[in-house]
């Protein structure tokens, strides 16, 4: 009896490790590392569930299912590289989407580059990530090399070249001011009238904002995360800054929470982005509608580039899998390739993705157009409108 | 067995030679992927902490909540010595070491006057100070980060892969944990728990207080500098100083209350299992600090001594079993 108990519950462990290996064989793997603390990163993380298991029911990648493996990486780069390590080697993905922050992107270049996985970074903005060089790695994004220069050139000919600079010590809005900063330097020959790095998670400005005041400016720019963005604005008018100083953002300004929170405040603030929900094509109109109805937000870019990130993924999974030999090493190249093959596509963001075959910033920033917002109403019913577009070659801010 | 296990006790580094021999196999018989490894480098960087902080905490019986702010002191020692020197882990461990003693004297210094919640209140202060000094440092590259710091090279092989780099740190941790059990096992030790029991008594004794407290700290901060300096090289070789967070000070410290403080292997365990519930609870992503703060409330409720105690306490009741049915025989 003991030995047929023992035959019956290999053979069924043996059957059942066969089930599994050939549900993985069909299986098409995505993994995520996100940054999903806030609110409104946990409805990031539910916008890619909800759209890959729209995907599953209406019959998957050419018939196979797609598992979605989804890591919370907390904007740690620690928690990124172990994410990153462990969808490559132990959950075995066909790519990898992330993260939100490029402090974390950043660090995971490596680790998929030698593990030869194809990441797409929905968020992250930092031009040092596609400096690294890897075959590997797609932006959907903007890149900061090309945010500098239209908010740099929109504000130095539209307000002047007076610019006070408040930054906060986080990757994104230290880039976004510096880079700013040198460019204003390399093309007007101007050097800030006022510069000051905030405490980490400082919000009282005030006395920053004071002697920002004093040097007289032009424009004021606020660089920080939602938060500190919101206080910064805020308390520029508590401060007595006047209205006809510009208020400048970076691309965080197109967070629902900032016009919400930052309320009057928020009037004329202009900020790059990747997208408007002011955006008047019916794509956009759908699109705003869809996320207020489904997850209660006025989606600003951040959702709109995970959108069009999955939008443009799902075509090149069904082209790749065609190729597809069961081996990981060569399916994962097979879906690199045909990431790399994607050229204008033309979705929310204001301007034509395209990728090409060389792992260079040229190449793999595929985003070149950035739009300038301005936000014409603050509070729950916030507007903006766009003050223009402009789409760079690929080489720009190199 | 008694034989070995007496072999073992008269020469404890055997013991420490068959460990290595056996980690060394682990990951050939073990280990089905390299995210294994990456885990397994991780645990040994977490278990020289976890050790360190025995000493001045399980030892001693001195409160440190700033000791997450050496292991970034480590660390950046580290970053910052490949970056402008150049230099590779042989030196940049070392040296980590050395300041990260340092940083201990620093550390060590408001102890003498302060315990108890004012004293983790002042290391807690420390900690958070070094994190923001480096935030705010250009020097430190800021909030961009440090990257590329390289992994060793021995013999012409780069050790740059996770399941490589699993055999740096793991005699690293190997020779840590040795020289734990031989501090807990020198006159040193016993001065450091005769201090943790009652400085009073142990300064009528003739323990200079002062100078061991000091010396708690000190091994202490070099335990966690050279762990700071392992994580630093670990591949892909990337620090940042938003992973030298409380939470992160938080969870060493609960790796050395869940495995029981003043117990060396406790920590050790603590630091397995503290490490590997953390990763398994990965996907839980919504429930994971959740899931995390119940295991510690839930070890202090029913372990209060930790998983040390309870091997304490097995052995001493299996002993007194042993004796009384030996007597009743």
């Amino acid at each position: 009896m003991k030995k047929i108990n023992i035959i019956f519950s290999s053979l069924l462990l043996a059957v059942s490790l066969l089930v599994t290996s050939v549900a993985q064989a069909k299986d098409i793997k995505i993994g995520v590392s996100f940054r999903m603390l806030s609110d409104v990163g946990y409805k990031h993380g539910e916008l890619i569930q909800d759209t890959v298991a729209e995907w599953n029911s209406s019959g998957g990648i050419n018939g196979k299912k797609v598992d979605l493996i989804l890591y919370n990486d907390e904007c740690k780069s620690e928690k990124g590289v172990a994410n990153a390590t462990k969808l490559a080697y132990q959950d075995n993905v066909h790519v990898i989407i992330g993260s939100s922050c490029s402090s974390v992107t950043l660090p995971m270049v490596p680790v998929i580059s030698k593990a030869k996985v194809p990441q797409i970074i929905p968020h992250s903005t930092s031009s040092k990530i596609t400096l690294t060089g890897s075959e590997w790695i797609f932006r959907v994004p903007v890149s900061s090399r090309f945010y500098k220069i239209v908010q740099a050139k929109f504000t130095a000919e539209n307000a002047g070249t007076k610019i006070a600079h408040i930054y906060v010590p986080d990757q994104a809005s230290m880039d976004f001011s510096k880079s700013m900063i040198a460019y204003v330097k390399s093309e007007y020959g101007v050097d800030p009238v006022y510069e000051a790095q905030a405490g980490e998670k400082e919000t009282d400005f005030r006395s920053y904002l004071l002697k920002a005041k004093a040097t007289n400016p032009d424009a004021l720019v606020c660089s920080g995360l939602v938060d500190e963005t919101v206080r910064c604005l805020v308390q520029s008018y508590e401060v007595g800054i006047p209205k006809s100083v510009a208020r400048v953002a970076n691309s965080v300004a197109s967070k629902v929470e900032v016009p919400t929170n930052a309320g009057k405040a928020a009037v004329g603030v202009s900020y790059a982005a990747a997208f408007a929900a002011s955006d008047t094509r019916p794509i956009a109109k759908d699109f705003v509608k869809h996320i207020k109805k489904r997850y209660g937000v006025v989606p600003g870019h951040d959702f709109s580039q995970m959108e069009d990130l999955l939008t443009m993924l799902k075509p090149a999974l069904e082209k790749a899998e065609k190729g597809f030999s069961g081996d990981l090493a060569s399916d994962r190249k097979a879906v690199r390739d045909a990431i790399a093959g994607i050229t204008n596509f033309t979705g929310l963001a204001s301007g034509p993705i395209s990728f090409c075959a060389a792992g260079t910033p040229e190449c793999r920033d595929g985003n070149r157009t950035p739009v300038m917002i301005e936000y014409t109403k603050g509070g729950k019913n916030w507007k903006t409108k766009v003050a223009g577009t402009v789409t760079f070659n690929a080489s720009a801010g190199l | 067995m008694d034989k070995f296990k007496e072999i073992i006790r008269q020469y404890p580094f055997l013991g420490f030679i068959i460990a290595f021999i056996i980690l060394m196999l682990v990951p050939s018989v073990f280990f089905t992927d390299l995210y294994q490894s990456h885990l397994a480098s991780l645990i040994c960087i977490n278990i020289i902490v976890a050790a360190g902080l025995n000493i001045v905490k399980g030892f001693c019986g001195q409160v440190t909540v700033g000791h997450v702010g050496i292991y970034a002191v480590g660390s950046y020692t580290a970053g910052c010595m490949f970056l402008y020197l150049g230099s590779g882990l042989w030196l940049t461990l070392p040296a980590a070491i050395l300041i990260a003693g340092l940083f201990g004297v620093a550390f060590a210094i408001p102890s003498f006057r302060l315990e108890g919640p004012y004293l983790a209140l002042a290391t807690l202060g420390g900690g958070e100070a070094i994190r923001l000094f480096i935030e705010n440092g250009d020097f430190f590259m800021s909030t961009y980060g440090i990257s590329n710091i390289p992994q060793p090279i021995i013999f012409g092989v780069p050790f740059d892969t996770p399941d490589k780099y699993y055999y740096i740190a793991m005699p690293v941790m190997l020779i840590a944990v040795y020289f734990s059990f031989s501090v807990l096992r020198s006159s040193v030790g016993r001065a450091f728990m005769a201090v943790r029991e009652d400085p009073i008594s142990a300064a009528a004794s003739g323990i200079n207080v002062k100078k061991h407290k000091m010396l708690a700290f000190v091994l202490s901060a070099m335990f966690a500098g050279g762990a700071g300096a392992v994580y630093a090289h670990l591949p892909p070789g990337y620090i940042h100083p938003n992973n030298y967070t409380v939470i992160e000070m938080v969870t060493f410290l609960a790796m050395v209350v869940f495995g029981g403080l003043g117990h060396i292997w406790g920590g050790i365990i603590g630091a397995i299992i503290i490490t590997i519930v953390y990763d398994l609870t990965r996907p839980l992503y919504e429930y994971q600090l959740f899931i995390f703060g119940l295991t510690i409330v839930l070890t202090i409720l029913f372990m209060p001594k930790g998983i040390g105690g309870f091997i304490d306490k097995y052995f001493i009741d299996r002993r007194f079993k042993t004796k009384t049915g030996a007597a009743s025989k």
